[in-house]
């Protein structure tokens, strides 16, 4: 049991960074379309 | 048994009537500033009657009656008022987008952060938002998961097992919102950025507000579930 608790954690911290990463490659490729026209 | 010692132990029956009572009673500030700040104008109000809500809760918790783990009342609020909102937002911009109020909200917002609510406004076959593929999003999201949130935050909130499975399930439909939403604005980011006062930085700081299913899900898959009755 405590080694399901290590690995649910493990997995869990694996989809925070995906998750927040993907938020900041979408923020980062608005800014720099954002920057190249700029609006 | 005497008097003196009914007074100061309470038989369970009591103590879980006294826990209802309490929990009632926070609960009626919480809903009346869940109520409040999902109406979006009148949000500033139901904040503090929210906090005062949590406070009673707290306060009872303290006390050694058994209330909802602050946790989850926020979790199941904070749920509440996100698919709430939303709902509202794209409701309106579906089957009110032209009565008067909606047009100069929606296209002053649009004008400030997001052209998607401004550019060829109304002027598709059916109204609201012409942002590319924003209509789509609003047809399957108001259809399928924020009915499906707040009805899984209602149980949720009242300790129902199925609400703690339906919170987690509609927590992993967020993130699909996310991925695919912001996917969209992106693709679609000259449309959506263009002219606006506040490119970029004002959808930000304005819609990162709605992550709250990534910030429940690290919680939802760590906590006993056995707290949630079947």
């Amino acid at each position: 049991m405590n080694e399901r608790e290590r690995q649910r954690k493990r997995a869990l911290m694996v989809f925070q960074i995906f998750i927040y990463g993907y938020l900041l490659l979408m923020f980062g490729i608005q800014l720099s379309v954002w920057a190249t026209r700029n609006w | 048994m005497n008097s003196a010692t009914t007074d100061a132990l309470l038989t369970p029956d009591a103590e879980l009537e006294q826990s209802r009572l309490a929990q009632r009673r926070a609960d009626k500030w919480l809903i009346v500033g869940t109520l409040l700040m999902g109406a979006n104008v009148p949000g500033i109000f139901g904040f503090p009657i929210f906090l005062w809500g949590l406070a009673l809760l707290r306060r009872a918790q303290k006390a050694g009656l058994s209330v909802r783990p602050i946790m989850v009342t926020l979790i199941g609020y904070l749920v509440i008022l996100d698919a709430g909102l939303n709902l509202q937002g794209w409701i309106l911009d579906m089957v009110a987008n032209h009565s008067l109020i909606y047009r100069v909200l929606y296209t002053a917002w649009g004008n400030t952060f997001d052209a998607g609510y401004f550019w060829h406004y109304n002027q598709l076959w059916i109204g609201g938002a012409g942002a590319p593929g924003e209509k789509g999003w609003e047809v399957a999201l108001i259809l399928t998961v924020f009915p499906m949130r707040i009805a899984a935050a209602i149980a949720f909130l009242q300790m129902k097992r199925w609400g703690y499975q339906w919170l987690l399930v509609t927590c992993w439909f967020g993130v699909v919102i996310w991925i695919g939403y912001v996917m969209n604005m992106t693709v679609y980011a000259d449309v959506r950025y263009a002219g606006v006062v506040f490119p970029v930085l004002g959808w930000w700081i304005y819609d990162i507000m709605y992550i709250t299913p990534f910030l429940a899900i690290p919680y939802l898959h760590t906590v006993d579930r056995e707290i949630f009755t079947d």
